[in-house]
């Protein structure tokens, strides 16, 4: 040894070191599977029938953007205000979250929405679009007739409503209870259809020579007027009963207007029917003080009538006597006197509802001091459904004649060609003919059953406007996203909420409305129990867990306008990718997808 | 669940060599993304040695010092020593060991840097067996596991020590499990054993290894996630080798986590009920603890 190595301490550590990094290898090579960002559609929004953009409604409200919620609504939907009333929400019954722990409470959230707008003043953004020179008459002004006068006004449209009434509205206005919907609301949703160009002709009548004539004028006519002649109950004795329908119409002009087609207070009524209106007329009568009984041939599960409005009727004190059908009216001491059939479940039917028949001879009588019949409704005239004629084209939620004899394409919505009679599936029917007629000025007749596939929600009928204008939603796939999909360890058990409700006692002392709005507060908490199926909202999961860097953020910060940014502005980076699928299998919303690679 | 912004740095860079799904890469990304440039880590021989890059090669941003696979503890004292006698002490020194190199090989090192009360954390990130020289069994694996040494009917009938435990009983300063599968626990973990310089902080970092345990790789985080919500491996810290906090509550059965993977796919359901009793009798222990403290 050496004295020269023994006398140093500054001994050099040949300790190799590194001198570059591994960015060099692309080990994206190995991979055999790509994953890639891939927005979907929620269940809510296949089943709502006006197609709304629930999941990102309800993020939008998480995040306090009441405005742009609002506005995401009325994209799809001229009627918010009504909707978060009145609507049966079947969003609520597809919604994944229910079989987590209970549904979201997207109609308790729309009411919210329009309440908050409305406070708020916040301008609706809808705009109507650049005139294509055309007009479009519209008959009726019921929920049908309004949605398809806002959406041919935002595809550029001019529309006249014609309608027979006094004020505008149809079953919105004279069918539909205070308690349920008030008047203000109403008109504040027309005056901003009015606003967007619509005019409305109230008291004007038009009959079947109007559609004769009306090609001078207009380029096509919509036919929405409802279903206002109720049905018979075609037993003896009939003239003895009164119109539920018309009963429906005079209270909601008032409880004094209300009281002229009422038995007197502490009396007593018999409604027959198992529809919304039996139930809206037994509740506005037990408002008026009567104790009503419903009549109804079936059971109680087979009421068209919505579910939670059954129950509601029966907390308020409504009385229901099920499987009787009614054999005969009479006069009894100023009364009526109504004979009726013991029925019993036979089975069910070919159209899926249970079937009833008599229960051997057994008959019954029912007294009260009046009868109201609610056993249902029809178009009053026969030139408001579309004839039995093969070249009428039958939507889903329309029924188009193109080459009408009157020289025009008629067009024919609302609750005489939908199956659902409901809210909803009127301004469906709205909605589809205003498309409907748009692809047939552009394109002609052969194109607009494609059209409508192409701005179909999902696997479903409802139909998008904003994808039929290209807009963001455009880009999701019609894949539907399942419960499964959803990595449930991501959320926790929280509670459903409501509106608060008047208890049954004070509901019936007025046509006060019932229910209430969520507050902010509320709002916000509910909105944030979505799982927002299939729609990216920026968490950031994916980047997270990338074992590999290979994913990059395109964009600062939150998409914050979703009525212009498409999808999930993440890239991922296939140098580097190796195909784990972590980012999709632990995508919270299931907004990713990962496929084989194809070579 | 929350929608906060993922932001901050990474010190992790692509392009290395961890196996599709790697939760030991993930284990390192997250751990990392929670210390923050002034770290240097201390790697013996482990998956983590090939990950971190072949030479010249590095796969992290900050320093790693290379060394024998009984020495990380040994290392990280050295360098803690280097490091004060320059007068730097913002750096935090990480021994960043697999179980192998933790449990079984480096763990007299360790036991000895713990007692003397050494200033580094020290982090087994856990996959339950030799993976890098092919899934052999350590003294982490757990009863019921099969590995290329405990084949066929051999499979393991030893119960995984308990590491965290034996740490605890050198009653250091901080002694906690984490999980890939709850990453804020983990960075929050991670930083509080970065802000305690009393004696060694250990952190027991479970990290689920598809190719080792059989499973397809994007059930990574799932398989995690499961150990801790069925208590296999339940998240909890110790603070000064004596008070006890469970982090984490999970009741479901451990079958679930157990059908998750081809190594326990042999057992009987009399097997599953033994690991469930084992599983039942732990946590018991440990929620005794965490309602001493």
């Amino acid at each position: 040894m050496s004295n020269d190595s023994v006398n140093t301490f500054n001994v050099s550590l040949f300790f190799p070191k590194s001198s570059t990094s591994t960015v060099t290898n692309k080990t994206g090579t190995w991979s055999f599977m790509r994953p890639s960002y891939l927005e979907k559609t929620a269940p809510c929004s296949v089943h709502c029938p006006c197609g709304q953009d629930i999941p990102r409604i309800e993020m939008l409200v998480s995040r306090g953007q009441i405005a742009a919620a609002w506005n995401t609504i009325l994209a799809e939907n001229p009627l918010p205000g009504t909707c978060g009333r009145v609507c049966f929400h079947p969003c609520e019954k597809a919604c994944n979250r229910g079989q987590f722990d209970e549904a979201v409470s997207i109609n308790a959230i729309e009411r919210y929405l329009d309440d908050a707008a409305w406070a708020a003043s916040i301008a609706p953004a809808a705009a109507r679009g650049s005139a294509k020179g055309r007009r479009i008459a519209i008959v009726g002004s019921g929920p049908a007739g309004l949605a398809a006068s806002y959406f041919l006004s935002m595809l550029g449209y001019e529309c006249e409503i014609f309608e027979a009434a006094e004020e505008p509205g149809g079953i919105l206005r004279y069918g539909i209870p205070a308690y349920r919907l008030p008047n203000e609301v109403l008109d504040r949703e027309i005056a901003r259809i009015r606003a967007l160009g619509v005019m409305i002709h109230c008291a004007r009548a038009v009959d079947s020579a109007f559609l004769e004539g009306a090609k001078h004028t207009y380029d096509a006519v919509f036919l929405s007027c409802g279903n206002g002649a109720s049905m018979k109950l075609g037993v003896p004795g009939e003239e003895l009963a009164l119109d539920g329908l018309a009963f429906l119409r005079s209270a909601k002009q008032g409880e004094g207007a209300a009281r002229t087609i009422s038995v007197k207070p502490h009396g007593s009524a018999i409604v027959v029917g198992g529809g919304n209106t039996a139930i809206d007329v037994a509740r506005s009568l037990r408002r008026l003080g009567v104790s009503p009984t419903i009549v109804y041939r079936r059971r109680r599960e087979d009421m068209p009538a919505f579910e939670h409005e059954v129950a509601r009727a029966l907390e308020e004190g409504v009385r229901m006597v099920e499987l009787r059908a009614p054999l005969a009216l009479a006069r009894l001491d100023g009364g009526i006197e109504l004979k009726v059939q013991k029925m019993r479940p036979a089975g069910v039917g070919a159209d899926g509802r249970m079937r009833v028949v008599p229960d051997g001879d057994a008959t019954e009588l029912i007294f009260a001091d009046a009868l109201y019949s609610a056993v249902g409704a029809t178009h009053a005239e026969s030139w408001m459904v579309p004839p039995d004629d093969g070249r009428v084209v039958r939507l889903s939620h329309a029924a188009a004649f193109w080459d009408a004899p009157v020289g025009i394409p008629l067009l024919y919505g609302g609750d005489p060609v939908n199956e659902n009679e409901s809210v909803a599936d009127a301004i469906a029917s709205g909605k589809q003919a205003a498309i409907a007629l748009d692809v047939f000025f552009q394109k002609g007749a052969g194109a607009v059953k494609a059209e409508l596939a192409r701005c179909a929600v999902g696997d479903g009928t409802s139909l998008s406007m904003e994808i039929y204008l290209g807009g963001p939603r455009a880009n999701r796939s019609g894949r539907v996203v399942s419960f499964k999909d959803i990595p449930t360890d991501y959320f926790s058990p929280s509670e459903k909420k409501r509106g608060a409700s008047l208890p049954p006692e004070r509901a019936i002392a007025s046509f006060e409305e019932i229910e209430s709005s969520l507050d902010a507060a509320e709002a916000a908490m509910q909105a944030e129990r979505c799982f927002n199926c299939g729609i990216c909202n920026d968490c950031d999961n994916c980047r997270t867990y990338c074992p590999e860097l290979a994913i990059t953020a395109l964009r600062a910060g939150r998409r914050d306008d979703w009525s212009t940014e498409a999808g999930p502005a993440r890239a991922i980076n296939s140098d580097y990718c190796k195909g784990c699928g972590i980012c999709a299998a632990e995508c919270p919303r299931c907004a990713m997808i990962i496929e084989e690679q194809q070579s | 669940m929350k929608n906060e912004l993922y932001s901050g740095a990474e010190y992790l860079n692509p392009g290395h060599v961890g196996c599709p799904g790697c939760g030991a890469t993930i284990a390192m990304k997250l751990a990392l993304r929670a210390l923050g440039e002034h770290t240097m880590l201390v790697i013996p021989a482990s998956c983590w040695a090939i990950i971190g890059g072949n030479y010249p090669q590095s796969s992290l941003k900050v320093p790693i010092l290379h060394t024998a696979f009984a020495t990380t503890a040994a290392a990280a004292s050295g360098l803690r020593a280097a490091l004060d006698l320059r007068g730097d002490r913002e750096t935090t020194i990480v021994g960043w060991a697999g179980d192998g190199g933790t449990f079984d090989i480096g763990f007299q090192a360790l036991s000895a840097a713990a007692e003397r009360g050494e200033d580094f954390i020290y982090v087994c990130y856990d996959n339950e067996a030799y993976m890098n020289t092919g899934v052999q069994r350590s003294s982490s694996t757990p009863w019921g596991a099969r590995t290329m040494t405990t084949p066929g009917d051999k499979w393991k009938r030893t119960y995984k020590k308990n590491i965290v435990e034996i740490m605890a009983a050198h009653r250091i300063p901080y002694a906690a499990t984490a999980s890939i599968a709850y990453p804020e626990d983990l960075e929050r973990k991670l930083r509080k054993a970065a802000s305690i310089r009393s004696g060694l902080r250990f952190i027991h970092l479970y990290s689920s290894c598809p190719t080792g345990w059989g499973f397809a790789p994007e059930h990574s985080v799932r398989v995690a996630r499961l150990a801790v919500q069925t208590r296999a491996f339940p998240l909890y810290e110790v603070e000064d080798g004596t008070t006890y906090a469970i982090n984490q509550a999970g009741d479901k059965p451990v079958r679930e986590y157990l059908r998750t993977q081809s190594r326990f796919r042999h057992l009987s359901d009399e097997d599953i009920a033994q690991i469930q009793k084992y599983v039942d009798q732990e946590w018991k222990r440990l929620v005794r603890k965490a309602e001493e403290a």
